[in-house]
């Protein structure tokens, strides 16, 4: 069966069907989008936290701007080079769009990319360091000879399972253990399901609630996982998401940061920052810190003498979250010019050999009470960026294969019934120009404002 | 879209200059954001002003609304009142009764 009116348009509504078809579809486009850009309004406005201005790379996303433009031109170009049957410049217009999209993803990638290996790390005062892990961060246990598990007899959520929550997290060769009947096992699946299963039944001749089974090791262990992947621990114990308790020696849970910025804005007095302890980034970079605050100031007063200075974001962003772009802080008498010149060119975020030009330094855990990478969990900005952009993201990709599948498994219509073929471009370019007109709101609340 | 070649050629054009203006105004976009205005929430004004010109422009002339069949607009005019709606709805967050003094009448002081 034929599809009816695909060429030409239908008497009653006056258009091809699949016209109305997309427009109805980017109508209810535009109430998801609507609703992603209202929660957006609602997360800004409910903000307790200085919203990020200009966080992003700009360069890159006037980039994407720019690439999106062109896409939306070519596309437009490509329909109008179909409908005057001219099929050579149809076929590299569309190409060239499909490029676009290409392109734009990359950018984007590259974006992302950025972002995963990036992180702040909130200090107790208030203070915010960003900067790279050049390590990882990990919590280390040594000389940990007992293992306590737990498993309830009623369903629970959280039951015993050491080759799934405990085992990954062991250094070097699998131990071995020795059970309180005095066996020796390596635990695996098998052994543990067959110690799990003594262990219920004597609970439940015992009538207990739940079956504790205890291990120690033959010889000491040392253990190193995220912080993440576990579920907590103390100076003596470490406890596993599967509510296993090991008891050893905390030895390490210091964590190693190549700081690039310094933000202040949390802190009462902004030049007695933790970060400035002697511990950690120290007197010189404070002078720094102070001389590049007090610079920025002046300036503000210089060039806007009546407006009041607390009240200005981008004050408030210049002057307290300062961006260290040396690995030693700047010398003296040059501190001014240097610390302004630096932050001029400011390298971008998460560029490889950029983190030997950061200082290091090493924070006790006592001092910081949250670190993320720039992803959803740092704060409401970064879930909402990731949110948008994300979706968006996946319209330019869906976008750029419908254009695809006519550019390459098209050509049969183009030969037969360009006519039809212009009529789904144009349906596909609809879509593509809505992508674009997502972007125009995106980049300017993401980006810029 | 029009059908005949010379009305092809000339949207064309214009598509170009369309192209170009969206650049610019881009541009634009980008170096108004660095200016500080009195308040920033004028910096966000004027920035949405640009962009609502651009996005115009990108429905009326690319996406050829400027001379479309009366039921798409029929279409998009519920599209544009929900969406209003859905913009609007943060002013609830302001008005909570918790946080919003005079929503209660004053207890009278005894």
């Amino acid at each position: 069966m034929d599809i009816p009116y695909t060429v030409h348009a239908r008497p009653d509504t006056g258009l091809y069907n699949a016209k109305i078809g997309i427009w109805l579809f980017l109508a209810s486009e535009v109430m998801l989008f609507g609703g992603l850009f209202s929660a957006y309004i609602f997360l800004r406005v409910g903000a307790d936290y200085p919203w990020p201005v200009h966080d992003l790379d700009v360069t890159l996303g006037f980039i994407n701007t720019v690439v999106l433009i062109a896409s939306s031109v070519t596309v437009l170009m490509a329909l109008a080079c179909l409908k005057l049957r001219k099929f050579g410049w149809y076929r590299i217009n569309m190409a060239l769009t499909v490029l676009c999209a290409g392109v734009f993803m990359f950018n984007k990638t590259l974006e992302y990319k950025a972002k995963f290996a990036h992180y702040a790390v909130k200090l107790t005062d208030g203070t915010l360091l960003t900067g790279h892990l050049p390590h990882g961060y990990q919590v280390k246990f040594e000389g940990v000879t007992e293992l306590a598990l737990n498993v309830p007899l009623k369903h629970s959520a959280v039951t015993a399972d050491p080759v799934g929550y405990v085992m990954p997290f062991i250094e070097g060769t699998a131990p071995k253990f020795k059970t309180e009947a005095g066996q020796e096992i390596t635990l695996d699946t098998a052994s543990f399901a067959a110690l799990s299963a003594e262990a219920v039944k004597k609970a439940k001749e015992e009538k207990k609630g739940s079956a504790a089974i205890k291990l120690v090791a033959t010889a000491p262990i040392k253990i190193a996982a995220k912080p993440s992947e576990i579920f907590g621990y103390t100076d003596t114990t470490i406890t596993f998401r599967d509510g296993t308790t090991a008891t050893g020696k905390l030895t390490d849970d210091k964590m190693t940061l190549e700081v690039d910025g310094v933000d202040a804005r949390g802190v009462a007095q902004s030049d007695k920052s933790l970060a400035f302890d002697h511990r950690y980034l120290g007197e010189a970079w404070q002078k720094a810190f102070v001389d590049n605050r007090d610079h920025h100031i002046a300036e503000f007063e210089k060039h806007y003498p009546t407006r009041d200075k607390s009240r200005s974001a981008t004050l408030q962003k210049e002057s307290l979250f300062f961006k260290l772009n040396s690995a030693t802080p700047p010398a003296e008498g040059a501190a001014h010019g240097a610390a302004h010149g630096a932050e001029a060119h400011a390298p971008a975020e998460g560029h490889g050999e950029a983190h030997a030009h950061h200082p290091t330094v090493v924070l006790e855990k006592k001092d910081f009470t949250f670190f993320s990478n720039f992803t959803p969990k740092l704060n409401t900005y970064y879930a909402i960026y990731f949110t948008l952009t994300g979706l968006h993201g996946l319209h330019v990709v869906a976008g750029a294969l419908v254009l695809l599948y006519f550019l390459v498994f098209d050509g049969k219509r183009l030969r037969q019934d360009p006519e039809h073929l212009a009529n789904r471009v144009e349906v596909g370019g609809l879509f593509w120009h809505f992508v674009d007109l997502v972007w125009i709101f995106l980049f300017p609340l993401l980006y810029l404002l | 879209m029009a059908d005949n070649v010379e009305a092809i050629q000339k949207s064309i054009k214009w598509y170009f200059i369309i192209g170009g203006l969206l650049i610019v105004l881009s541009g634009a976009t980008v170096g108004l954001s660095y200016v500080e205005l009195p308040t920033h929430s004028l910096n966000i004004l004027v920035g949405m002003i640009l962009a609502t010109i651009k996005a115009s422009m990108v429905a009326l002339i690319f996406m050829h609304l400027s001379h479309e069949h009366s039921l798409i607009y029929k279409i998009l005019a519920f599209t544009v009142v929900f969406a209003i709606v859905l913009f609007t709805l943060f002013i609830f967050s302001h008005e909570d009764p918790l946080i919003f003094p005079g929503f209660y009448a004053p207890v009278e002081q005894q």
